[in-house]
């Protein structure tokens, strides 16, 4: 297993390729996305938002991967991969407006919390339930830009249970007969909901699956965001070359629950997570940036307060945002409204006006 | 503007939680997330944070109280900084309050109810109860039914462009044809706007019973439940609304018909060189027409939108007629210009249409006074209903043989006499009854020398 | 004009659509130098190359899930599903994904591609190489699904399938593939998807139906007219989104109405058809709407002949209607 930072924050003269300030910004991030989802926890709990799903723990996997790729890359992420929209730039309000499910979500309020859809500043598919199915579209993706001779890449993010779905094994095979530029991010957290990642699979690793599609394997220690980094930018160089896909395990410890519908107190040995805590991700980073003479207690707090303002503010603009119409029940379930949906709309606005439901606006269905 | 925080559903259909312990205390401020009591669900067990940055004024939950989700936890007054005094003494738990209503506004303006299409008065009679065979196939019309009506309509035989239809826009539903079989006197001017008039004698004759199974052995129903809609409902409606509106005042006059009947007789005879049937309806109806003359104040109708009394200065007489197939009542048009044998040929020839379902649609409608004859069914006396809006109705009933006295110039004689009751129900508000004693009067005249109606 | 198979106009107008548009895309199991078990891709590898006509590993999943990601990143993918009754391993990918990628992501990420599968029974092809599944796409909103039954149609409608925004499911007979020939013009053309084409005109009786069943509802109507029976054959064409107004125009003109499809009666599309009639236009109805379907049971084999509705069973359901 590939490991950079050691215990002490040192590196053995490894050279990251990255600017003290880009080295900032991936910690930055790993703060914002920490409070990010501790906000949403909070929102959840006090009945503010319906559902949110936990990423502590993982932050330098979800950055460090993120770090490795363009902004014309394009993400194919997991629903718990808050860390790499930041990253890239997306805005904690617009995730936040889709926490919320308001007016301003780019799903309009269709999704539950945490299903996300960007395409700018860079394009992060839109996020659905099933586990997997987005494999094969990062593929389908892939292929779409080899056929015209570009040189983007698709970086495709799941979980250690994913790895048994029918869309990564579909995905898997299909990129190794491509040699499609996919690389494949297997964040091995520990748990698929309650059950344990030795549980999910007889192979010896996640990363020894590769093999079975004629593609490399590589595994990294995912609380050390330089590693992860360096084996995603080698993947990601492989498959800008054409030299074709490759899977990452990142080994990593969900620290939180599945979701909020989850409590892992009842799964998870308490002596494991104890462990766990020793290692956690963000307090290593500290230890190499300390070592650089880039961080301190007081750049920490700085930077909390900063963020905990950022994503505060953005949780009660979204908050304050209104719901989405009536009408965007029905809108976008094809390019152009159908007459049958478009009485479904009017009787839907009709029902609406004679509950007196301020929704229904002056009851007229306005597509 | 203090915050009743309700628990929340934290997991995806949680119902209730168990308060585990509380992590601040009455009086404390907080900040915005702060955790403020731990909750065990079957989910998770998981701490509430607090919505706002706030005091805490009131705990409204004890650990190990279970609690459903929308009940009450806490409450907090939102603002301010941290205070060291504590607020002043709770007010008392509230009880429980509800989830929020749902948005359940009653409609203001509810969608209104389609009113009950005006009813296109029933047609013609009902298909006799006698098992008859079922009428030929005829080629599809275009009648507006229901499957079901159709099917009805062919197991009871019965032409369904006669039967008329209770649905919206006319619709003819099963429910009209089973009303339509049953309810032998449910008359109606088909097509016409009026509702049914009632022609009916008093006690209306019972309903031919719709086809009931033999009840099973033991024991019979002391019950059977006929329900009251389609043909049969419009009728009370038709009745409700003449007798509510209409004042109706009946005289009965008796006269005597023993010439008229020999009169019969003999223009019976005439008639039948000729192929015509001669009863003695075309003479009551000349008879009529000769009295309306007289008395025109009760030849019309009643214009409620106009408010004004319509008083036709021709006669139309409505001829309620009781055929196998039940009661219809086709139109003789200006009587007032045909002689007996005209009347009588026009009867006939209508009476053969009504009969064979060939009577159009036009022929039912527009009379201006009406006669309802159930002589041959019985009664001597009725209280006839009239035909809203009509002014008034002209009920004739059975002959009856009885000692009478005739005056002669040698004294008075004692004979076997022939005698019919007429009765005429006018609507006492636009006419008196006193016209109608005095219409009656001269039809008295006019039939017990009926050779007074060649005048 | 040409005069064309069904499976050859199939042919002509994937050809057609992959000359005029360089991003159309078509793959699948032994599509490729192979040209399709059915020949329906015959000569595409030759003349566009193995970029633009490939042959995929055996797996439906994997085929429907790459379309769905070329098909949000600039392409138009033509995928093929070798035969429909194997298609439900990308059940998960056409329902959960195809279908709601537009609604879920606001529009920010859609998926116009086609999907391509032969359907129906009729070639002795038993349980699994004969299912009529269109119910199941049916009840997924957000997809279309198509079903040509003429040569003329099968091109026209799957050029605008093509060019369609939106994810759609066409749906093949291949009991026509061979054997119903047609004229089909040259070049580019679209049918419009959700429009009806009325098959036979008829005053009596109004029979709707799709895909290898058309002929046989106008074969059964032809047997009807010698009876004095005018029947109206109404080829649906489009499943989802269906013309309504279409269907219960022409079922009130007659008010005597069979559904007619070789997929099961229970849950089937005639169950769609006879709840719209029912709710629109009842009053108009003289007698029951009927269906002819296949039985309630897997598809057989040797007793294929006895399971698809054939002529005399729609004849036998024309006459009842007629005759309420």
């Amino acid at each position: 297993m590939i490991s950079v930072i050691e215990p002490d924050g040192g590196v053995n003269g490894y050279d990251p390729g990255l600017t003290d300030e880009e080295l900032l910004h991936c910690y930055r991030t790993m703060l914002r996305a920490r409070v990010f989802d501790d906000t949403c926890m909070k929102l959840q709990r006090s009945g503010r938002i319906s559902f949110s799903i936990p990423n502590l723990g993982i932050e330098a996997t979800q950055v460090g991967a993120a770090s490795a790729l363009r902004r014309t890359d394009w993400i194919f992420p997991s629903y718990r991969d808050f860390g790499m929209a930041l990253y890239h730039g997306v805005a904690a309000l617009a995730m936040m407006h889709n926490m919320f499910g308001n007016a301003s979500d780019s799903a309009r309020g269709r999704q539950m919390p945490a299903h996300f859809s960007f395409e700018e500043p860079i394009h992060l598919y839109s996020i659905s339930s099933p586990i997997g199915t987005h494999v094969p579209h990062a593929v389908g993706a892939a292929r779409a830009f080899q056929l015209r001779g570009g040189d983007e890449v698709c970086l495709v993010s799941f979980g250690d249970g994913g790895t048994s779905s029918l869309g990564f094994h579909s995905g898997m095979n299909f990129a190794g007969v491509w040699r499609a530029p996919v690389v494949f991010l297997c964040q091995n957290n520990g748990y698929a909901i309650s059950c344990p990642s030795d549980a999910q699979t007889a192979s010896e690793t996640y990363a020894i699956k590769a093999e079975a599609y004629g593609m490399p394997g590589v595994k990294v220690d995912g609380n050390d965001l330089l590693a992860v980094r360096q084996a995603v930018v080698e993947a990601v160089a492989r498959a800008r070359r054409g030299d074709g896909p490759t899977l990452v395990e990142a080994r990593t410890f969900r620290m939180g629950g599945h979701s909020t519908s989850d409590d892992p107190t009842r799964y998870v040995p308490p002596d494991v997570l104890a462990e766990w805590a020793q290692r956690d991700p963000l307090e290593r980073f500290e230890r190499f940036l300390g070592k650089r003479g880039l961080w301190s207690a007081e750049v920490r707090e700085g930077m909390l307060a900063t963020a905990r303002e950022e994503i505060q503010s953005a949780a009660h603009a979204a908050e304050k945002t209104a719901a989405p119409g009536l009408e965007t029940i029905f809108s976008d379930v094809y390019a152009d409204l159908p007459d049958h949906l478009r009485a479904q709309g009017e009787a839907a606005f009709d029902l609406a006006r004679r509950k007196g439901d301020a929704i229904a606006g002056d009851g007229e269905f306005p597509l | 503007m203090a915050i009743e925080f309700k628990l929340p559903d934290v997991g995806e259909g949680v119902a209730e939680g168990e308060i585990v312990q509380w992590l601040v205390s009455e009086g404390d401020f907080v900040e915005e997330h702060q955790s403020v009591v731990e909750v065990m669900t079957d989910k998770a067990t998981v701490e509430i944070p607090a919505p706002a940055s706030g005091t805490i004024t009131g705990l409204y939950a004890r650990p190990g109280d279970t609690v459903p989700v929308g009940q009450v936890l806490f409450t907090l007054t939102p603002g301010g900084a941290a205070r060291a005094a504590p607020s002043p003494a709770p007010v008392p738990p509230p009880s429980p309050v509800p989830p929020p209503a749902p948005v359940d506004a009653p409609a203001p303006a509810a969608a209104p109810a389609p009113a009950p299409a005006p009813a296109p008065a029933p047609a013609a009679a009902p298909a006799p109860a006698a098992a008859s065979t079922p009428l030929p196939r005829r080629a599809p019309s275009k009648v507006l039914a229901v499957p079901s009506a159709r099917r009805v309509a062919r197991e009871l035989g019965i032409d369904l462009s006669r039967v008329s239809g209770s649905g919206r826009g006319g619709v003819v539903r099963r429910a009209d044809v089973e009303a339509f079989h049953s309810s032998g006197g449910a008359a109606g001017l088909a097509g016409t706007a009026a509702p049914a008039p009632s022609p009916a004698p008093a006690p209306a004759p019972a309903p031919a019973p719709a086809p009931v199974d033999a009840p099973a052995p033991v024991p019979a129903p002391r019950q059977t439940r006929v329900p009251f809609r389609g043909v049969r409902r419009k009728i009370a409606a038709a009745m409700t609304r003449s007798t509510s509106s209409a004042v109706h005042f009946t005289v009965v006059e008796e006269v005597d018909v023993t010439d008229f009947v020999e009169l019969r007789e003999r223009a019976k005879a005439i008639g039948a060189e000729s192929g015509v049937k001669i009863t003695y309806t075309p003479f009551i109806m000349k008879a009529t027409a000769l009295a309306l003359g007289r008395f025109p104040m009760l030849n019309g109708r009643l214009d409620e939108e106009a408010q004004e009394i319509v008083r036709c200065h021709y006669v139309d007489l409505g001829i309620a007629t009781d055929t196998q197939d039940g009661l219809i009542v086709p139109v003789i048009r200006a009587v007032e210009t045909k002689g007996v044998m005209e009347l009588a040929r026009e009867l006939g020839e209508l009476a053969e249409r009504t009969r064979s379902g060939k009577v159009r649609p036009e022929e039912l409608r527009g009379s201006t006074f009406s006669i309802t004859n159930a002589g041959s069914i019985g009664g001597i006396l009725a209280t006839p209903i009239i035909n809203h809006p009509d002014i008034a109705i002209l009920g004739v009933h059975r002959i009856v043989k009885r000692p009478g006295v005739v005056e002669t110039p040698r004294g008075e004689r004692f004979e076997a006499r022939s005698y019919m009751n007429f009765s005429c129900s006018v609507d006492h508000r636009l006419a008196d009854g006193a016209d109608a004693a005095r219409f009656l009067a001269y039809l008295r005249q006019l039939l017990e020398s009926p050779g007074l109606l060649a005048l | 004009m040409p005069t064309l198979t069904l499976v050859q106009s199939v042919n002509d107008a994937l050809r057609t659509a992959m000359r005029d548009d360089p991003s159309v895309v078509v793959f699948g199991e032994d599509v490729g130098p192979k040209g399709g078990v059915f020949l329906a891709t015959q000569g595409l590898t030759a003349e566009f190359g193995a970029e633009r006509c490939f042959d995929t590993p055996l797996s439906e999943d994997g085929i429907v899930g790459t379309a769905i990601g070329m098909a949000m990143n600039g392409l138009r993918p033509v995928a093929e599903i070798q035969f429909q009754d194997f298609i439900f391993p990308a059940f998960d990918q056409i329902v959960s994904e195809a279908a709601k990628l537009r609604y879920r992501s606001g529009g920010q990420y859609t998926a116009p591609l086609v999907i391509r599968a032969p359907y129906g029974g009729g070639i002795r092809g038993g349980l699994y190489h004969s299912q009529s599944g269109e119910a199941y796409f049916c009840h997924t909103p957000g997809l279309k699904v198509v079903v040509p039954s003429t040569p003329h149609d099968a091109k026209g409608l799957l050029i605008a399938s093509i060019q369609d925004p939106d994810p759609v499911l066409f749906l093949e007979p291949k009991a026509l593939y061979r054997s119903v020939k047609g004229e089909v013009p040259e070049g580019s053309y679209r049918v419009e998807l959700s429009t009806l084409r009325t098959a036979r005109e008829g005053g009596d009786v109004t029979i709707f139906c799709y895909g290898a069943m058309v002929p046989v509802a106008t074969k059964a109507a032809g047997r009807a007219a010698e009876s004095g029976i005018e029947c109206k054959v109404i080829d649906l064409r489009t499943l989802l989104p269906l013309d309504e107004e279409g269907v219960l125009e022409a079922a009130k003109e007659t008010g005597r109405v069979v559904v007619l499809h070789e997929a099961p009666r229970f849950c089937g599309y005639g169950s769609e058809i006879s709840a719209l009639i029912a709710e629109h236009a009842i009053e108009y109805m003289e007698a029951p709407i009927k269906r002819v379907t296949g039985f309630d049971t897997p598809f057989p084999n040797t007793l294929e002949h006895h399971y698809l509705p054939d002529e005399r069973r729609v004849l036998d359901a024309i006459e009842q209607v007629h005759a309420y």
